[in-house]
């Protein structure tokens, strides 16, 4: 009976049992949905709901526009064309990523207020005071522009690893037949890297859904912030988990959307001769605004923020106590370390039996394997603990031990948290890395005998050590940033240098919470670089 | 089996991190849930350690996160102590049955009886008041009254105040309830709205700043904002919060609103008695000072003087509600503030 489930070998019985633990807090999480409608679920549908849907479309959609028109024009720019500095913006473009939009939009608002220093030297050295108005960032279109310049390099780095292998035989085929760089840009570099940039925007659009420290600040109620409310403020988890469901159908909706757009068309273009453009030499005014473009980008992504943050860490040096920092760097490399091997280790599993195992069950692997990054923090949080108690219980009773929450008060329980939230990135990268390196070495090296293990290990494995790093250095990034599952589900006495962070702003002490934000930008972009510098080597 | 060798190894480098943070050994402790995260709290913890060689465990987080953690792991539960920012907090922990009554002569000596449960659930440690703050240039104080002034007429456009979601506004609205009703409490929430100088948005510092560059006059905020904002490393902020002075509202009626930050001891405590001690602890005179000066906040232990900064502010009448009804009321401020439209 278990040969026809397809548990044939060690591969598919442990990724068969990786996806029903993946699978465990979101049946916890859905039994909720069935449970009656309360006073509490009215309220919200009548004055609340509406609010919720028209402010997350609105984000969502403009966050998405506007990543696209940045993300891909630069990827095309700094692929075509030779210009001042073009090689660092290669790198430098993705680094707003190493910022998270909270601390972004902390730092803005600190920038931009009455208080903060352009207002302050406008005033005191011209005594000018301006409408406030033209200063106030906490406005959807704020937000939007938080969300847009804080998570563009999601569609800049997909779109741009793209263009980079695919594009330059299309490309000079277009050029000999006499089109125009307008019309090559339109024509055919935009329908092609279309899987790409939707891949980038999917990753934007979920970020965005899923935020919750932006719009809280801001005061713009989200099906996030809701959802955290109505279970916290309003203790009722049965309308929260509605809440999430709602959320969950909309994302299924974009999704599908996406899909259903591309219809029969599909330009998937992809050659396996890699050969890369040959970028033009820009001169001139030409040279000089493709300069600025990118530099404007770069500046109000990263640049600016930083520089605000080291003058707030240099006002504040000396009134920061017993920081404890060291500890802190050390939870939070370690955290985010241990987590992406973990989801790393999973992700091969599972994509390897995907793979190698074609029936049913394999082709819903790959769904469930990213599910968790559609559902929001908050609810993955209420899932994940409740499955720790039970597991909990279930110790209890066989050890006989009472009052004691062996995995519930471990770490286990927050890094099972980023494994269901950030599988979904792993898995991406592996899968892609999977797909690159086909199928015809492992067929080969099965046909001598070797099993899949001993295949994957010797043949598999070297040609798939690029994907894996940059998959591995993609979900660090995601874990050192990430805030709602750490807040919620960490053990005792255990920092990082994200919620601290947090915790500093969250008490409007934003001078005193800059200089551990630095920090984790500064780790960030060292991320960022070895990604970078992987992908260049792999090539 | 090069495959075993490699996979075991770093497995065992994992478990071995993981559980770094499990042993903590079986020495005298005591484990606390907090969502204060002073620098100085720290260091009053750090102390108390030294005093009793009882190792405090702190896990910080969101006080209605906390709450749902402490509930969901029941009997179980790692918490001894809990303390929040706000006393409508710890009457829905005691509410959902987390809390236990203490019996303790030092504790109803350090904390005054309206400032802790009715009956001894948990005990107030520092109090704020939630306060009018007004522009010294555009607003006379003669102009300023009460709480219901504020829907006057004569405050169009010229009011701050942050969004209902935050639970300060909730509780100022609920004590409203218990005390008008809760039909006045709906016109006073509506008419606030009417008045406002804009949507509101940002924290209470915000509120504060846009009164210094002439969004609006006055605010709605506590009082270790100001206290804050006065100490703030950026000397802009510095400027701004002078320009400022507080009110104290309603002192010729229903007195000032206030709220406290509280601790309970947790129903299932493990460590009982060390939890105690550090109740003791910190409502003690040593502690108060230190606990209350370290968020600009009044001490709750009558023995203990408030800062110079909040006495140069001079006494005030607070409402004499039983603040558990803060928490009584929380939904019901929450869902009119919906209805009136306070985003």
């Amino acid at each position: 009976m278990f040969k026809k489930i397809g548990f044939t070998n060690k591969w598919s019985v442990i990724s068969f049992f990786l996806i029903i633990l993946i699978l465990m807090p979101s049946v916890f999480i859905l039994i909720g949905f069935f449970n009656p409608i309360s006073d509490t679920w009215l309220h919200i549908r009548r004055y609340l709901l509406k609010d919720y849907i028209y402010n997350s479309v609105i984000l969502v959609f403009f966050t998405g526009l506007f990543s696209i028109i940045i993300g891909v024009s630069l990827a095309w720019f700094v692929n075509a064309y030779d210009f001042k500095y073009s090689n660092f913006f290669k790198w430098g473009l993705i680094l707003p990523l190493a910022v998270p939009p909270y601390i972004g939009s902390y730092t803005y608002v600190g920038l931009l207020n009455y208080t903060g220093v352009i207002q302050t030297f406008l005033r005191n050295n011209f005594e000018l005071v301006l409408n406030q108005s033209y200063f106030n960032i906490m406005s959807l279109s704020g937000a939007i522009f938080i969300y847009t310049i804080f998570l563009y390099p999601y569609v800049f780095l997909i779109t741009h690893a793209f263009l980079q292998k695919q594009s330059a035989s299309l490309v000079e085929v277009s050029k000999t037949l006499g089109k125009s760089p307008i019309s090559i840009f339109f024509r055919i570099i935009l329908p092609i890297s279309r899987g790409a940039y939707v891949a980038g925007t999917t990753l934007v659009v979920l970020e965005v859904l899923n935020d919750y420290g932006v719009v809280k600040y801001f005061g713009i109620s989200t099906f996030s912030t809701s959802i955290f409310q109505t279970w916290f403020s309003l203790g009722d988890i049965n309308s929260a988990i509605r809440l999430s469901v709602y959320l969950m159908a909309f994302v299924i909706i974009v999704l599908f959307l996406e899909k259903l757009s591309r219809g029969g068309k599909q330009y998937s273009y992809s050659n396996t001769k890699i050969k890369p453009l040959k970028a033009k030499k820009l001169t001139g005014w030409k040279n000089w605004s493709m300069f600025i473009y990118a530099f404007t980008v770069i500046s109000l992504g990263f640049i600016i923020p930083v520089l605000q943050l080291i003058y707030w860490s240099i006002i504040s040096y000396g009134k920061i106590l017993n920081m404890n920092i060291i500890q802190t760097v050390l939870n939070s490399i370690g955290v985010s370390l241990v987590g992406s091997f973990i989801i790393l280790v999973a992700a091969v599993i599972i994509a390897n039996t995907v793979r190698i195992k074609k029936n049913i069950l394999t082709k819903n692997y790959a769904r469930i394997a990213v599910l968790g990054y559609s559902i929001p923090g908050a609810v993955i949080a209420v899932g994940v603990m409740i499955f720790f108690l039970k597991m909990d219980n279930f110790i209890q009773l066989i050890s006989g031990q009472n009052n004691m929450l062996l995995l519930s008060s471990s770490i286990f329980m927050l890094i099972f948290a980023y494994l269901i939230r950030f599988l979904a990135i792993g898995y991406n990268s592996v899968e892609s890395g999977f797909n690159k390196i086909g199928t015809d070495f492992h067929e080969a090296s099965r046909t001598l005998g070797n099993g899949i293990t001993k295949t994957f290990f010797k043949v598999d494995l070297p040609m798939m050590k690029p994907a894996l790093m940059s998959g591995f250095l993609l979900v660090s990034i995601e874990i050192l940033k990430e805030l709602p599952l750490t807040l919620i589900l960490r053990p005792f006495n255990f920092n990082t240098l994200a919620t601290r962070a947090f915790e500093y702003a969250n008490d409007e002490m934003i001078h005193e919470s800059a200089i551990l934000s630095l920090i984790l930008i500064f780790i960030s972009v060292i991320l960022v670089y070895s990604l970078t510098y992987i992908k260049k080597k792999g090539r | 089996m090069r495959f075993l060798n490699k996979g075991s190894i770093l497995l065992i480098v994992i478990l071995v991190f993981s559980f770094t943070t499990l042993i903590m050994g079986a020495e005298e402790e005591v484990n606390l849930y907090t969502n204060r995260h002073y620098d100085t709290d720290k260091l009053l913890l750090d102390k108390f350690e030294e005093k009793t060689n009882i190792k405090v465990n702190v896990l910080k987080g969101g006080s209605d996160e906390l709450i749902e953690k402490i509930d969901r792991e029941g009997e179980d539960t790692s918490a001894d102590l809990l303390i929040t920012a706000d006393a409508g907090r710890l009457h829905r922990a005691k509410n959902k049955g987390l809390l236990q009554q203490i019996e303790n002569d030092t504790l109803f000596n350090n904390v005054p009886e309206n400032l802790r449960d009715t009956e001894n659930y948990w005990f107030g440690l520092t109090v704020r008041g939630r306060v009018i703050v007004y522009s010294k240039d555009r607003v006379d104080p003669s102009e300023l009254s009460t709480y219901g002034d504020l829907t006057d007429d004569k405050w169009e456009n010229r009011i701050l105040v942050r969004s209902s979601s935050n639970i300060y506004n909730q509780s100022l609205l609920a004590s409203f309830i218990e005390i008008h009703g809760e039909e006045w409490a709906t016109e006073w929430a509506a008419g606030v709205v009417d008045n406002m100088a804009r949507k509101p948005q940002g924290n209470d510092r915000a509120q504060a700043t846009a009164i210094a560059s002439g969004v609006g006059d006055i605010a709605i905020m506590n009082t270790y904002y100001l206290g804050k904002m006065l100490n703030s490393s950026n000397p802009e902020e510095v400027k701004v919060a002078k320009q400022l002075e507080i009110f104290f509202p309603s002192q010729e009626t229903t007195g000032t609103h206030i709220n406290v930050s509280g601790i309970g001891l947790t129903k299932h405590a493990k460590n009982k008695e060390n939890a105690i001690k550090l109740m003791e602890y910190l409502s003690s005179v040593e502690a108060q000072e230190m606990f209350a000066k370290a968020n600009y906040e009044y001490p709750v232990n009558p023995n203990v003087e408030p800062s110079n900064l909040l006495s140069s502010w001079g006494e005030f009448k607070p409402q004499s509600i039983n603040l558990s009804k803060l928490g009584e009321y929380n939904k019901k401020a929450y869902m009119i503030f919906n209805r009136v439209g306070w985003k």
